[in-house]
């Protein structure tokens, strides 16, 4: 039985392979091809064994001159132009069990064989994966040559421009027509969702329709590109990649003052800042010369990496995460690599080495954060009226002291208000004796304790910056040099009113050295603290010591830094003082440590240009310079998966030899091209070229015929149909009810949401239901908690945000009709919709055809008319019957929460303790009818709760 | 099944799991062949069927109730008994046992570390002669019906690491969780209730937090996902109609709908449509299934009285247990119960009573129920925390007070059915419980062991993401086999 089907099976598989390589040989040039041919094969049969994680027999085939090497026999196991006494070719086809490879697994087939011997003969070229050659110049197929290969003349007046050519090419190769375009009422609603996130207005739609202008749809193209909704619909791509959320990620995920981030972006997208400007500064902001507030919110891009607050948490173990997560979402979100791969080993598949991870590493290991609950670094924004003050410190820096008429000083000591770093935090003290760092937050010592501030530069840094939490009186701080009773360098009285940031003096002093600082209280009791502190700043002091009005201006800087403003967690370079050195990890692990290393990017993408800095501004050079292979084709491939369902290359997040090949290799290649050289690296432009297609314009109508050969619509012989996404799909059922608000910008805001669903411990946060408008605003703007994002969003495949997420997987599932048909935002929606159906006619057909055509832009057939009239009138009779349903129905849905759950905390539940005073946000007026027509507005809100659960309105046609 | 046929159902999961499939396209394609699946009653297409046609082993569990004890219970005052913590009570750690470990920031500062024997009294349980303390009598009582293993040891120190390492495999955030990762794999035997259902309860004393990525589908479609059921009215969220909608009112929407969207279907021809019609009526169905699930109001009186006198309370732990067993009936894959608050770092003594009182006498209760019913044998029930706690004291030791921070290095959990021996403890730790000195159990062996249970190869149980083949258990793991009945 056994022996019986291990023949059945290698028959089926030699028969498999034989059909697979007479397809393989009918178009295979004479020579063989390292990239599409070799490189497969020896990923799929030997890379495991002989690659970037184990290399045994010391033999790895993942560069050649390890492939070449001698391996542990003592010869080479591939030698270039002699296959016959090649060691590689000797084992695959020997028949010695012990020898035979791959060790395990089917042995290779005749063909691969012959494949593996031509190529050595041939001299074992190594090839380049294509993703790793930059793009080249290249034209669009000729339409006349496309003419000469189609049977109709019409497939070439299809072509509206050059994505059009490639795209019909390879539909003639396999004999595919593509499809008329769609009509205007769906290609309309179409881009109007993929470029501004919304449906469009009626207004809008009507005059497309009635515009016989052949630049008709160029126009509403136009239109949306200027919209301002633009920028809030890219932003929420963005922010996926971004991570963006406003709370910090871990255990009780406390809040995170972030949005302005999200407000950078928005503003980014809709003045169409180039991808190598919006790049360049999300990286390297804070390292452009004179950094702006804006440069410094930009880099807030790597700061949505979580920061674990919890009790115990050693922060050097979570800095050491967020710089982990801050370079694989580089190479994820740019180069389209997988490089956690080789946080432990070398790249299992792509020729990326272990070390390689570390270098890359350097870049961004010398930021000053370090998970401290302050999430410091941060950009304060002042209101206009402190800013004034800070503008006067700048003006007395101007005019006063040494630095007298240094613009530049005056700067920097203006960015130190903003930001006031380099900070030490409590754990960056050592030899802490008789003290805690309480919550592993706070330094706290107790009276006589002491702790020690190693190899500190004092040099040039007389002032002394504290941040207290509190403070018992009578006690004193002494600072002393080198050990608990060595030279005094300040002395810091203690009283109640010792909190806040507080400034002294410090003797002045040159070089490094080791800082005891020892705390005293005579009259507390040991067990008590003598104070507590968040952290301190040496600094320099305010220039113009001793002139008149020194006083005032000093208190006016302390008074700025007491000052919370609006503070923006930012990226802010390590000085030389507070350098780190970055070491390779061995097998990850962060405790230990191997060589050290520099930053650098890997060889096989090119080295880092010869003049770049080697900091995070040079890296982001390069990831934009135009010799990157990956970075455009990434781009550009993204917003063609955003547009077409679809990626060229499905695996937006692999273009390694392990991803998919691209569907249409050369269009890739020519948008990339395009995207860097003509369109100057314009987004708008990108995807103005990509909406103007005709391929993008075509019906999403499909045949039988044409699913069975193209199920997922690879070839594009139709326009794209796909459900919508989780903010588009909250946004258009308030954009269609007329409930939408258009404001912009801001705080997070809190729609809607059921009680119970924030399951808070200990973080005093709560979700208090925004007032007025702020309810209606759009999903970009909700508020996000890594913990518990917004459920309905979830339902419909939010990711968490808590990591980058190139990619979100569409599903269908009960969870999400429950959300359409049920949720009170969404009925809210329905009551509005059947409320505005009613006004628009007397006549039921009438109103049932507005409703329609009010959510979905076209007229409605007359057999979805019948059937959304005998839904009516069904439920019309039931009200009749039922009348004391009917202002159930058209009661506020909210209400429908408030009273959800009963008894919540005696049961010793998990349901959220809720104010209920602060719960009744909402004092929605009813919706007026009187007696004759609530029944009627109660049926159309059934009719129209049923229009937003339809198909073909939660999909993008 | 011909061997042809299973043949070419092998290279379609094989295929599946080779390839970066996230659409439900192998999975249909492997129905279409006419492979098992296990869920005969879903329609071909319907994504709840699991990837896997057919299981790795022949499976000896079918579902999981899984009991975690969030905070990390404490192993010396419930299951470990030391008799040499009490000869060296207040005595500081020896360094050699220590040996290095590394400690969590809350004591790390100590001064020093004096040993904390338990003050719960010990004794030999049953005919296994299990070691309980008196703290679970009503657990000591079914003894002989559980498996308990003594030597867990996993690698993270703090809670929101170690949890999620346990539940996904890996300490960074964005792993599917394990009941994710058998509702991908092994489908839906229900069809009107969520595969992965979650029940939360919390103790008295004010826990460490929880969050919803714990059941998070990571990068799995998200129909993978947790469902929690909460205690309220609404025990899934959105699940009622709005007022005014009745289920005949609903039912009518629900048909003219799909008349509508099948209009749709005919012009249109996207299949989509009509997985988007099953769904809604599988939302219908959940209507009306989940508050069947969540009625208490049929049991008889002397099961609340099994269960305890919680059990009548919902949202409490024993309510959640007796819930556990009706879902089970139900044949939901995988059940997650979470109770909060063993993270006792001070007052241990009077804090581990309150939430042993909580637990003891309903986890008991839901293995002698699960018994009786004849479900116990293919339900795996699993009761066990993130970590253990440390043998010294965290702060002052005095006779009759003590806390304990958290502890990696062993910690005990149970389990007991679904193809698990009974009677019988596995693994060992030093006299110290400090450290293993037999079998060690690590995180990843517990979730090879548990899916091997399920008929899953844990090694060939794969997700193709980001280039990369990822498991439940990482890179490591290895099947206890003699803890397997």
């Amino acid at each position: 039985m056994k022996l019986r089907r291990k023949i059945l099976l290698s028959g089926i598989l030699l028969i498999s392979l034989g059909a697979y390589f007479l397809f393989f040989f009918s178009w295979k040039q004479e020579e063989v091809d390292f990239s599409t041919e070799i490189k497969p094969l020896l990923n799929k049969h030997c890379i495991t064994c002989h690659g970037g994680v184990k290399k045994n027999g010391k033999f790895s085939v993942l560069f050649r001159h390890e492939a070449m090497d001698t391996t542990e026999s003592g010869k080479p196991a591939i030698i270039p132009g002699d296959a016959d006494h090649s060691e590689l070719i000797h084992r695959i086809t020997s028949n010695d069990p012990e020898e035979r490879m791959p060790s395990e697994g089917e042995p290779l087939s005749k063909e691969e064989i012959q494949l593996l011997k031509d190529w050595i003969d041939q001299g074992a070229k190594w090839g380049e994966h294509w993703a790793y050659k930059k793009p080249e110049k290249l034209s669009p197929p000729d339409v006349e040559t496309l003419a000469a290969s189609t049977s109709a003349d019409q497939e070439t007046s299809w072509i509206k421009n050059d994505i059009d050519k490639f795209i019909l090419e390879k539909l003639n190769e396999e004999s595919l027509q593509p499809s008329a375009e769609a009509d205007r009422a769906t290609l309309i609603r179409r881009v109007s969702f993929d470029l501004i996130g919304l449906p469009p207005s009626p207004e809008d739609v009507k005059a497309f329709e009635s515009d016989n202008s052949p630049e008709a749809y160029e126009k509403v193209v136009d239109k949306l590109l200027a919209s301002p909704h633009y920028g809030e619909r890219w932003a929420s791509m963005w922010m996926d990649l971004a991570r963006y959320a406003d709370t910090r990620g871990y255990e009780k995920d406390s809040y995170r003052n972030i949005w302005k981030y999200r407000d950078w972006l928005i503003n980014a997208f809709n003045h169409d800042m180039p991808f190598d400007q919006f790049t360049i500064e999300q990286l390297a902001g804070d390292l452009l010369p004179n950094p702006s507030p804006e440069l410094y919110v930009a880099t807030a891009f790597h700061r949505n990496t979580m920061n674990n607050d919890e009790g115990g948490t050693d922060n050097e173990e979570f800095r050491v995460a967020e710089v982990i997560d801050r370079v694989n979402t580089t190479w994820e979100v740019w180069q389209g690599t997988t490089f956690s791969c080789i946080q432990c080993h070398s790249h299992p598949y792509d020729p990326f080495t272990h070390d390689e991870y570390y270098k890359f590493f350097a870049f961004f290991n010398n930021t000053r954060d370090e998970d401290t609950f302050t999430e410091s670094p941060n950009y304060k924004e002042f209101s206009s009226e402190d800013e004034e003050k800070v503008d006067d410190i700048k003006n007395w820096i101007t005019h006063h002291g040494s630095a007298k008429e240094n613009k530049e000083k005056a700067e920097e000591i203006a960015r130190f208000i903003h930001i006031t770093e380099p900070k030490v935090h409590p754990h960056n003290f050592d030899s802490l004796t008789n003290g805690t760092h309480a919550d592993t937050k706070f330094l706290v010592v107790y009276p006589g304790g002491f702790c020690r501030l190693k190899d500190f530069n004092l040099t040039g840094k007389t002032r002394l910056l504290i941040s207290f939490g509190w403070a018992l009186p009578n006690g004193t701080i002494e600072i002393r040099k080198e050990s608990t009773e060595g030279e005094l360098i300040a002395k810091i009285p203690l009283s109640d009113n010792t909190k806040g940031v507080l400034a002294y003096d410090l003797k002045k002093e040159e070089g490094e050295h080791n800082l005891y600082f020892v705390f005293k209280n005579k009259h507390a009791e040991p067990t008590k603290g003598v104070c507590s502190i968040n952290w301190m700043v040496f600094t320099e002091p305010l220039a113009g010591s001793g002139e008149a009005g020194f006083e005032k201006i000093q208190q006016t800087y302390l008074d700025l830094l007491n000052t919370e403003g609006n503070p923006t967690p930012i990226m802010f370079e390590n000085k030389p003082d507070f350098h780190r050195n970055t070491y390779v990890f061995s097998r990850g692990n962060w405790l230990v440590r191997d060589k050290q290393v520099e930053p650098d990017v890997p060889a096989t993408l090119g080295g880092l240009p010869a003049d770049a800095p080697k900091n995070r501004l040079g890296l982001a050079h390069w990831i934009v310079s135009e010799e990157n292979p990956l970075t455009a084709r990434v781009t550009v491939n993204r917003f063609w998966e955003q547009l077409f369902g679809k990626g060229l290359v499905e695996t937006l997040e692999d273009f390694g030899s392990q991803g998919e090949t691209p569907s249409h290799p050369e269009l890739l290649d020519w948008l990339a091209w395009q995207f860097m050289h003509e369109n100057d690296w314009s987004m708008k432009a990108l995807l103005k070229q990509m909406v103007m297609s005709a391929t993008y314009r075509q019906s999403s109508e499909v045949s039988l015929a044409l699913l069975e050969t193209d199920p997922a619509n690879r070839l594009l012989a139709r326009g794209p149909r796909f459900r919508l996404n989780a903010e588009q799909i909250r946004d258009q059922v308030l954009a269609v009810s007329g409930l939408l608000s258009d404001k912009m910008y801001g705080e997070s805001v809190m729609p809607l949401q059921p009680n119970g669903v924030w399951q808070v411990v200990y973080s005093g946060e709560s979700w208090n239901t925004s007032q007025g408008e702020d309810q209606y605003r759009r999903a970009v703007y909700t508020y996000w908690r890594r913990t518990s994002p917004y459920p309905s969003m979830v339902s419909f495949d939010a990711p968490s945000r808590e990591f980058c997420t190139t990619r979100r997987v569409s599903t269908n599932t009960p969870l999400q009709a429950l959300v359409t048909l049920n949720d009170p935002v969404y009925f809210e929606a329905a009551q509005q919709l059947a409320s505005n159906m009613l006004t628009t006619s007397d006549n039921l057909d009438e109103q049932l055809k507005a409703g329609y055509k009010r959510v979905l832009f076209r007229e409605i057939s007359d057999n979805k008319l019948e059937e959304l009239k005998i839904l009516y009138n069904e439920v019309k009779q039931y009200y009749r019957d039922n009348p004391e349903a009917i202002q159930e129905v058209l009661s506020d849905p909210a209400s429908f929460f408030e009273n959800t759950d009963e008894k919540e905390d005696e049961n010793g539940g998990m349901e959220q303790k809720i104010d209920r005073e602060e719960q009744k946000v909402r004092q929605k007026e009813k919706i007026p009818c009187d007696q004759d027509d609530c029944y009627q507005l109660a049926a159309l809100t059934v009719a129209a709760n049923t229009l937003l659960n339809l198909d073909e309105f939660i999909t993008k046609e | 099944m011909d061997i042809l046929n299973e043949h070419y159902c092998q290279m379609n999961r094989r295929h599946f799991l080779s390839k970066l499939s996230l659409g439900v396209g192998s999975a249909a394609l492997g129905s279409l062949l006419g492979c098992t699946a296990n869920s005969a009653s879903l329609p071909e297409n319907d994504p709840l069927n699991g990837i896997l046609n057919s299981t790795h082993f022949l499976p000896k569990a079918k579902r999981v109730i899984y009991l975690f004890q969030s905070g990390g219970p404490s192993q010396m005052d419930l299951f470990d008994y030391k008799p040499m913590l009490k000869k060296m009570q207040g005595q500081d750690l020896p360094e050699s046992v220590r040996n290095g470990q590394r400690l969590t920031g809350m004591t790390a500062g100590q001064s020093s570390f004096p040993l904390a024997s338990s003050i719960f009294d010990f004794k030999q349980r049953g005919q296994s002669g299990a070691w309980v303390s008196d703290l679970m009598p009503h657990v000591a009582e079914i003894a002989d019906e559980l498996c308990f293993v003594k030597s867990m040891h996993t690698e993270a120190i703090n809670h929101d690491p170690a949890i999620t390492f346990f539940q996904t495999g890996s300490q960074q955030p964005g792993r599917p969780s394990m009941g994710s990762w058998l509702s991908y794999g092994l489908g839906s035997d229900n069809k009107n209730l969520p595969n992965f259902i979650v029940l939360l309860s919390r103790g008295a004393q004010r826990p460490q937090p929880i969050y919803s990525r714990l059941w998070g589908n990571g990068f799995l479609p998200s129909l993978h996902q947790g469902v929690q059921f909460r205690s309220g009215k609404d025990p899934v969220l959105y699940l009622n109609n709005p007022d005014g909608i009745t289920s005949t009112s609903r039912r009518k929407v629900l048909d003219h709908l799909a008349h509508l969207n099948q209009i749709r279907m005919d012009d249109f021809g996207d299949p989509e449509i009509q997985s988007r019609i099953s769904q809604y009526e599988m939302a219908y169905r959940m209507q009306t299934s989940v508050p069947d699930a969540m009625d208490l109001s049929e049991e008889p009186d002397e099961v609340f009285d099994l269960y305890g006198p919680d059990s009548r309370k919902p949202g409490t732990y024993a309510a959640n247990c007796l819930l556990a067993r009706r879902l089970a009936e139900r044949d939901v894959k995988f059940i997650q119960l979470y109770h909060l608050g063993w993270d006792q770092h001070s007052d241990l003594p009077r804090d581990i009573s309150l939430q042993s009182r909580d637990t003891d006498q309903a986890s008991a209760a839901l293995i002698k129920d699960l018994k009786r019913r004849g479900l116990l044998e293919d339900t795996l029930v699993v009761w066990g925390g993130e970590f253990g706690r440390t043998n010294y004291s965290q702060g002052t030791l005095t006779e009759d007070n003590y806390g304990r921070d958290h502890h990696p290095r062993c910690f005990t959990i149970w389990m007991a059915g679904g193809g698990i021996k009974s009677g019988i403890t596995y693994g060992e730790t030093d006299e110290f419980s400090y450290n293993i000195v037999k079998d060690p159990v690590h995180v990843h062996d517990f979730q090879a062991t548990m899916l091997y249970l399920l008929g899953i190869d844990h090694e060939k149980f794969t997700f193709k993401h980001q280039g990369r083949r990822y498991r439940l258990t990482d890179v490591s793991g290895h099947v206890v086999k003699d803890i397997i009945a």
